[in-house]
C-alpha cells in the first residue's frame, strides 16, 4: 500500500472531515473559523486513515454500505474536495464519472451538454469538436441530441455521460455506481468496453454494490466501513468476506439464538471454491464445483452445495452428508470437496453455486461462500430448469 | 502542511492545459448565462433592457413633472440620470445575481472539480456586458433625442466600467462565498444595495447634499465613479485624473480581497451549497 514512484494514483492516510454546523447562527463561526485557517469546531469524520495505490493498469472496487465513505473517497480522488489529512498524488488525467450526467444542465441539448462536459474534463475547443462525433456515435441516441436533456430518459443521460468519459480515453476512469443504470444490452456494452479499456492498460476506479461487477471488473478491492479500510486486497476474497458479512448481519437480525450456537462451536468455513468454467458454462454442458473448508476441532465437516438464481431463488442443493460422502482430508484442520453436475439443466441466464460449511452432524450452517456464473444457451423454454419431457403427439 | 495541500484532478493535467481548460470553461458559463438568463426568452432579453429604461422614465416623471426640478445647474435631468443609472442597476444586478450564482451550479460543484471563481466571473461577466451594451444604445438614443451628450465620452467611460467590474467581482466574490454558507445573504444584500442606490448621487448632485454630510457620501467609490462619468460624458472632459489611479488601486484591492475570502471558503462549498 505504500505510494510508489510508479503509481497513477496514491493515496496516503487520507481523512475527511466534514464540518457540522449544530447550533443557529453556527455558520458565522464556521466561516469565521474557515476564514483564520482554522478547522471547524465540530465535523463529522466521513473518512479515516485510507491508503493505497493505483499503479498503471490496475482496477480497483470500491465496496461498503451506503454512509461508508465511498463516495467521499471518490470525491477526493477526482479533487472535488481536498483530503483534511494526508495526501493524495494524482499522477495522469482523471476523467470523473462521479454520478454520470451529473455535470449536465437540464436545459442544455445533448450536443451542448457535451461540450460542456469536454470542458469540464479539461478539453480545449479544439479537442472538443474533434471528440463531438465520437461521442454522439458511442452515445447512440438518435436525434435526440438535439434536445435538451431534460426530455431525456434517465437511460439516455446515462449513455451520453459515458459516451462523453470514453471518448477521453483517462488515465484513471471513475465510476461510481454508473452500471445500475441503463438497460441490460448497455450495460453489456458499457462492461464490455471497461473489459477492453482495462486489456488495454487502463486504470479503473469502481464503486458499486453489485459484487457481480467487481469481481468481473477489478482485480483489487477496498471495503470501506465508517469511513476506514475495512479490508483490501484481491476482489473474490474482499467481496466474500463483504457478502459474508452481510449475510452473518443478516442471520443475526433474524435468528440471534443460532449466531450465539455457531460460536460456540468454533466455526466451520468455506476457505475456497472454485467452479470450472470460471465465468461462463454452456447449457446442457458439464461444471465441476470444487473446495476446501477449514474445520475448527478436525472433524470432518459437512458440505452444501447449491445453486441459486442471481436473484437469490434458490433452485437445488444437495450436502455431503445427505449423499454419504465425507471430505477428503487434506491437513488436520482443513478438508476438500468436489463435485460435478452433469447435463447442467439450468436455462440460460445469470447464477449463483453457494457453498456453506456445516457442522459434521449437518446441523448447523455457518459461512457461505458464492461464485456467480452465467449459463449461455439460446433456448426460448421458461423457468429455471429443463424438465425431462416428452410430448405425445397422437395425431 | 499536507494536509492543507489543494490536490484536485487537473493538477494532473500538465499547467498550461489548466489554463485552457479554465478558459474553456469560462467561455462555456458565460455563454450559458447569456443565453439561459436572458437570450434563452424573448422577454429575458427585453427585460435587461426595458428595466432600466423603465426606471428612468419613472424617475424622469417623479423629478421633472412631480417634483419640477427641472434642471441641477445647466444639466439636463434625463442625461444626468441616465449616465449614472445604468452602472449602478449593472453593478447592482452583478452582485444580486452573482452572490447566488453558486446555488445553480451546485449540481456541478458537488460532482466535478474545478474552480468555482469562474462561475461568479461568468455571472458577473453576463450582467455586465449586457447592461454596457444596454447603456451604449440609451446613450446614443439619448444623443439622437437631442440631449447634450458627448459620446467622446465613452473613451474614458469605458475603462472606468472596467474598473467597476474589478471591483464587482471584488464583492460578488465575497457575498457569493458567504451565501453559501450563511443563507440570509440574498435577504440582506436587495434593501441593503437599494438603500445605497437612494444614499449615492445617482438622482441627485453630490453638491446639493448638506457641507457636514458630503463626506459621508463622498466616500462611496460609486459615487466617485458616477462623478466622473457625467465629467466625462456629459462636459465632454477627456483628461484622466490621479484619483482614477486610486480608484484602480481600490477596486484591484477589493478583488483580491474578495478572492482571498473566495477561495479560503470555497474546498468546503461541496458540502453546503
Amino acid at each position: 500500500m505504500a505510494s510508489g514512484s510508479a503509481a497513477l494514483l496514491s493515496l496516503d492516510h487520507v481523512g475527511k472531515d466534514y464540518a457540522k454546523v449544530e447550533t443557529r447562527g453556527g455558520q458565522f463561526r464556521l466561516v469565521f473559523d474557515l476564514l483564520r485557517g482554522a478547522g471547524a469546531a465540530h465535523v463529522f469524520r466521513a473518512l479515516d486513515d485510507v491508503s493505497f495505490a493505483l499503479q498503471p493498469g490496475a482496477s480497483l472496487g470500491v465496496i461498503g454500505e451506503n454512509g461508508a465513505g465511498k463516495s467521499t473517497l471518490l470525491k477526493i480522488v477526482a479533487g472535488v474536495v481536498p483530503p483534511t489529512r494526508g495526501a493524495v498524488v494524482v499522477n495522469g488525467r482523471v476523467g470523473a464519472l462521479l454520478e454520470l450526467g451529473s455535470g449536465f444542465h437540464p436545459d442544455y441539448t445533448g450536443l451542448a451538454n457535451i461540450d460542456l462536459a469536454a470542458a469540464l474534463l479539461g478539453l480545449g475547443p479544439d479537442e472538443i469538436a474533434a471528440k463531438r462525433d465520437e461521442i454522439v456515435d458511442f452515445a447512440d441516441i438518435g436525434e435526440h441530441i438535439h434536445d435538451p436533456i431534460k426530455h431525456y430518459s434517465s437511460g439516455m443521460v446515462v449513455r451520453l455521460g459515458f459516451a462523453v468519459a470514453t471518448a477521453l480515453r483517462p488515465h484513471i476512469l471513475i465510476t461510481d455506481e454508473v452500471l445500475a443504470v441503463g438497460d441490460e444490452s448497455f450495460q453489456k456494452k458499457c462492461i464490455a468496453w471497461m473489459e477492453e479499456y482495462l486489456s488495454d492498460g487502463g486504470t479503473l476506479l469502481l464503486c458499486s454494490h453489485s459484487m457481480y461487477h467487481i469481481q468481473k471488473l477489478c482485480r483489487h478491492a477496498l471495503w470501506l466501513r465508517d469511513g476506514k479500510t475495512e479490508r483490501y486486497g484481491p476482489a473474490m476474497e474482499v467481496t466474500q468476506a463483504y457478502l459474508a458479512f452481510h449475510e452473518e448481519k443478516t442471520a443475526r437480525t433474524r435468528k440471534p439464538i443460532a449466531q450465539a450456537d455457531a460460536y460456540a462451536g468454533g466455526a466451520y468455513a468455506v476457505q475456497t471454491l472454485t467452479i470450472d468454467p470460471a465465468d461462463v458454462v454452456a447449457q446442457g454442458s458439464t461444471m465441476a464445483i470444487s473446495g476446501e473448508v477449514f474445520s475448527p476441532d478436525g472433524r470432518a465437516p459437512s458440505v452444501l452445495v447449491g445453486v441459486v438464481r442471481a436473484d437469490g431463488t434458490p433452485v437445488y442443493g444437495v450436502a455431503t452428508d445427505m449423499d454419504r460422502v465425507t471430505p477428503r482430508k487434506l491437513a488436520h484442520d482443513r478438508f476438500a470437496f468436489s463435485l460435478t453436475l452433469t447435463d447442467l439443466p439450468l436455462l440460460p441466464g445469470k447464477y449463483v453455486v453457494r457453498a456453506h460449511a456445516m457442522d459434521p452432524e449437518g446441523v448447523r450452517l455457518f459461512d457461505h461462500v458464492e461464485r456467480p456464473f452465467v449459463v449461455a444457451g439460446d433456448s426460448r423454454e421458461l423457468g429455471l430448469v429443463r424438465l425431462a419431457h416428452r410430448w405425445h403427439d397422437d395425431a | 502542511m499536507l494536509a492543507r495541500m489543494r490536490v484536485p484532478s487537473h493538477a494532473a493535467v500538465p499547467a498550461a492545459s489548466a489554463s485552457v481548460r479554465a478558459r474553456a470553461l469560462f467561455r462555456n458559463f458565460l455563454r450559458r448565462e447569456l443565453f439561459t438568463r436572458y437570450l434563452g426568452s424573448v422577454t429575458g432579453l427585453a427585460w435587461a433592457f426595458v428595466h432600466p429604461l423603465v426606471l428612468l422614465v419613472v424617475y424622469h416623471f417623479v423629478f421633472t413633472t412631480v417634483f419640477k426640478t427641472e434642471r441641477f445647474g445647466n444639466e439636463s435631468f434625463l442625461a444626468f440620470v441616465a449616465v449614472a443609472l445604468w452602472p449602478w442597476l449593472a453593478a447592482q444586478e452583478g452582485i444580486q445575481r452573482g452572490a447566488t450564482s453558486l446555488g445553480n451550479y451546485a449540481g456541478l460543484i458537488r460532482k466535478v472539480a474545478f474552480p468555482h471563481e469562474l462561475v461568479v466571473y461568468a455571472s458577473v461577466g453576463a450582467t455586465l456586458i449586457l447592461q454596457f451594451a444596454g447603456y451604449v444604445v440609451v446613450l446614443a438614443a439619448l444623443v439622437v433625442y437631442g440631449e447634450p451628450l458627448h459620446l467622446s465620452g465613452l473613451l474614458v467611460a469605458i475603462p472606468l466600467w472596467i474598473v467597476m467590474a474589478i471591483g464587482v467581482v471584488g464583492i460578488t466574490l465575497f457575498f457569493a462565498a458567504l451565501q453559501v454558507f450563511v443563507r440570509d445573504v440574498e435577504h440582506v444584500l436587495m434593501p441593503g444595495l437599494m438603500i445605497l442606490m437612494y444614499l449615492t448621487p445617482i438622482l441627485y448632485p453630490l453638491k446639493l447634499v448638506p457641507e457636514s454630510m458630503r463626506p459621508w457620501v463622498a466616500v462611496n467609490p460609486f459615487s466617485w465613479l458616477v462623478g466622473r462619468l457625467r465629467e466625462a460624458l456629459i462636459d465632454g472632459r477627456l483628461a484622466l485624473e490621479w484619483g482614477d489611479g486610486v480608484a484602480a488601486v481600490v477596486a484591484i484591492a477589493l478583488y483580491l480581497g474578495g478572492r482571498w475570502v473566495f477561495r479560503r471558503l470555497s474546498p468546503h462549498f461541496e458540502d453546503f451549497v
